[in-house]
């Protein structure tokens, strides 16, 4: 069947061009900064940077090394291994802090600013203190525990020094927000499930859980995302001449190395692309997972 | 009243487009920026900028700091844009680069160089056309720094001329034993650090053409080798302290005896830690016992340029105060603000008079008199793509992921490919 083309009337074709003249700005902002940077760094992938935005074209050779170089590989491995520490942890843990920051307490304005508190924190200078806190020698968990742990250093636990940084920076963002989904939930839902009977735990799962399910995916695709993308806290903890960096290499320090301390923009470029492939993939999985777990009737 | 809309938003425009304007100077002088890395520098930059100034009063120069690890990234996107600032510091590792895509303006012209200035200063400042594009600004080279509490309470002589890498273990071994406190801190570093041993043991970086590394030459990997295997001693932390804690660090706390450092850090580390002056205090660096060549001493010596971009639209003035810069007037200005050692010959005792302020005078003329014997900082056009494979490829020697001869090979084969390939382009 096809289509009818809508005849508008002269006030709603006025009113038309008024919504696009409102969101112009907006659309040019996203055609300028975002989609045309997008279509020069696909472009730049298939190039080699010889200098100051001279390319030479260079076709697939890019991805060919990229797909033979083993630091690729294992940064592509340490961007999963560092989502699968943070997200599932990360948000238990948020939700828990919600959950807690919504009970009748004393003081829960102060306990919710305290909570938010990283998060006002610049990145760089929250990650020299836990520097301080994780330094092998002099740090204090260190000497708390009684431990001789090498946090930053050691290849098998800078990667969870790292988590452990980047949860505690993201638990009062995500808290907040899941906060917001449970204070959407109408309190007669919980008076009508204690007079059938329902315990604390029963009325958890079967009211707190489906009904801030919509809050906690956008939480879990944003968490997810940002920790794909996970850069400056590594480059902040680990510098290019520790002996850990290979096992703490995320794609996108990867990247910062390659692109603008080694200069080679095409290969940065290439791994950008892949990087934007994984995160596209991972969220069409989330979207068509949320079927079975997210729930959107009130 | 339909109308309003239309009159909002041209009034809207109007007042945008009349801060736009606003951007532009009204007072009618030249404004210039100054881009540097070193804040530590900035003071020294801005009294010579004042002095120009005062003889050029329809002139104002604005001097910027940003850190060294930004600095690149912002001034090539710069670049690349044509908004670079009117004047910048250059190093000798970006001139190469730089100047090849014509990114600098020529100063071959400005000044009489070659009364002035050693030949190292004018390489440095030299692009591979053999044309100058920067003004020379300073030399600097390396020295041993040592606590002079720690070789005392060891009972040990300090370090002198006569030292050697044997002298140097010996030493830190005592202090170790002393005191418990580290000896000689080896950290995986260029400059600071392996630079040092390969050319004091007759053994380079680079040949002398520039075409080739020099990691197949059994000089330099005796050297790395010797260098790398410091850090199994008990008395020298491995590279997963120094992750952690500098050996500039480590040493001004009081826990290593000894550490390599440049003279240009020098005025700050006595500003900085006000609780050491006189703790410490500097030497020549040790040589090597058994040179395959030579005789066994060397110290990298590098020197920093000005330049300007050669599409500036302050391009006459930025000459003009390059120009003022290259002078005996401005060099004597930054030595005696204690920045840096004036790349101006004959003016190295401003710079030391900085230092007279201080209770306890260091040995500066230990710097002085390696620029006898110190060797030209490495480089090649092509560093810029080598330089950060070959510092991956020491990590993975240091931490025993690749074969100290395999690692050895890997960077000779990185330098001759990127250089080969670079050679090829031009």
């Amino acid at each position: 069947m096809r289509k009818k083309a809508i005849r508008l009337s002269a006030a709603a074709r006025r009113e038309q061009n008024w919504g696009w003249f409102m969101v112009g700005p907006t659309i040019a902002g996203l055609l300028i900064l975002n989609v045309w940077p997008f279509i020069q760094t696909l472009y730049a992938s298939f190039c080699e940077h010889l200098g100051f935005g001279h390319y030479k074209f260079i076709g697939f050779e890019n991805y060919v090394n990229m797909f033979q170089d083993p630091d690729f590989w294992k940064a592509t491995w340490n961007t999963a291994y560092f989502c699968i520490l943070t997200v599932p942890v990360g948000l238990f843990l948020s939700l828990l802090v919600a959950i807690l920051l919504n009970a009748k307490i004393k003081g829960k304005g102060f306990f919710r600013s305290v909570f938010f508190l990283p998060m006002i924190c610049a990145p760089a200078a929250v990650t020299m203190v836990w520097r301080w806190i994780f330094n092998s020698e002099y740090g204090i968990l260190n000497q708390i525990f009684g431990t001789h742990i090498s946090w930053i250093t050691d290849s098998k636990v800078v990667m969870i020094a790292c988590a452990i940084v980047a949860i505690w920076s993201a638990i009062g963002y995500d808290a907040v927000l899941l906060l917001a989904g449970l204070q959407n939930i109408s309190k007669s839902y919980y008076e009508a499930a204690s007079i059938d009977g329902a315990g604390k735990v029963t009325q958890f799962f079967r009211i707190t859980l489906p009904m801030v399910s919509p809050t906690l995916f956008v939480v879990l695709i944003m968490r997810l995302m940002a920790s794909m993308k996970v850069y400056d806290l590594i480059y902040m903890m680990v510098e290019d001449t520790n002996p850990a960096l290979t096992s703490v290499q995320s794609l996108m320090y990867l990247f910062y190395r390659e692109s603008f301390v080694a200069g080679s923009r095409g290969y940065g470029s290439a791994i950008v692309i892949w990087t934007v492939l994984l995160i596209g993939i991972v969220t069409i999985i989330q979207f068509v997972g949320q079927k079975k777990w997210v729930n959107y009737e009130i | 009243m339909r109308r309003k809309p239309g009159i909002l938003a041209a009034v809207l425009a109007l007042a945008l487009l009349l801060s736009l304007s606003g951007c532009g100077a009204s007072d009618g002088k030249t404004h210039l920026t100054f881009q540097i890395w070193d804040v530590a520098q900035r003071d020294g930059m801005q009294a010579m900028c004042d002095a120009y100034t005062a003889q050029n009063p329809d002139v104002v120069i604005e001097v910027q700091v940003t850190s060294w690890s930004e600095y690149w990234t912002k001034l090539e996107a710069a670049a690349e844009s044509n908004t670079m600032p009117d004047l910048f510091w250059m190093h000798t590792d970006q001139i190469l680069y730089y100047s090849e895509f014509g990114m600098l303006a020529d100063v071959t012209d400005l000044f009489p160089y070659e009364e002035h200035y050693s030949d190292i200063s004018i390489s440095n400042a030299t692009g591979s056309d053999g044309r100058m594009y920067g003004v020379p600004k300073d030399k600097d080279n390396i020295c041993l720094v040592y606590n002079r509490e720690m070789f005392d309470a060891a009972g040990v002589a300090y370090p002198d001329e006569s030292w050697t890498w044997d002298d140097l273990e010996a030493a830190s071994q005592a202090i170790y034993d002393a005191t418990g406190n580290y000896g000689y801190m080896a950290y995986n570093d260029e400059q600071l650090g392996y630079h040092n041993f390969v050319y004091q043991n007759g053994g380079c970086i680079l040949t002398e053409d520039k075409t080739r590394g020099g990691f197949d030459q059994e000089a330099t990997r005796a050297a790395v080798k010797y260098y790398v295997g410091l850090q199994g001693n008990d008395w020298c932390p491995n590279q997963a302290y120094f992750a952690e804690t500098s050996p500039g660090t480590a040493f001004f706390s009081e826990k290593g005896a000894m550490f390599l450092e440049g003279s240009w850090n020098l005025l700050s580390e006595m500003n900085n830690y006000p609780d050491m002056v006189g703790k410490w205090d500097i030497a020549v660096l040790p040589a090597a016992p058994d040179p395959v060549s030579g005789d066994g001493r060397a110290t990298i010596s590098n020197g920093l340029t000005y330049a300007t971009g050669a599409h500036g639209k302050n391009l006459e003035v930025a000459l003009d105060v390059l120009t003022y810069f290259a002078g005996e007037e401005a060099q004597r200005i930054q030595g005696e603000s204690g920045a840096a050692i004036p790349a101006y010959e004959g003016l190295e005792e401003t710079w030391i008079s900085a230092f007279s302020k201080f209770d306890y005078q260091l040995d500066l003329e230990a710097i002085m008199s390696q620029f006898d014997y110190c060797v030209q900082y490495v480089n090649n056009a092509a560093r810029p793509k080598w330089k950060s494979g070959v510092v991956d490829i020491m990590t993975s020697i240091y931490n025993g992921s690749v074969d100290i001869d395999t690692g050895l090979d890997q960077i000779q084969e990185l330098i001759n490919t990127e250089t080969a390939k670079k050679l090829a382009d031009s």
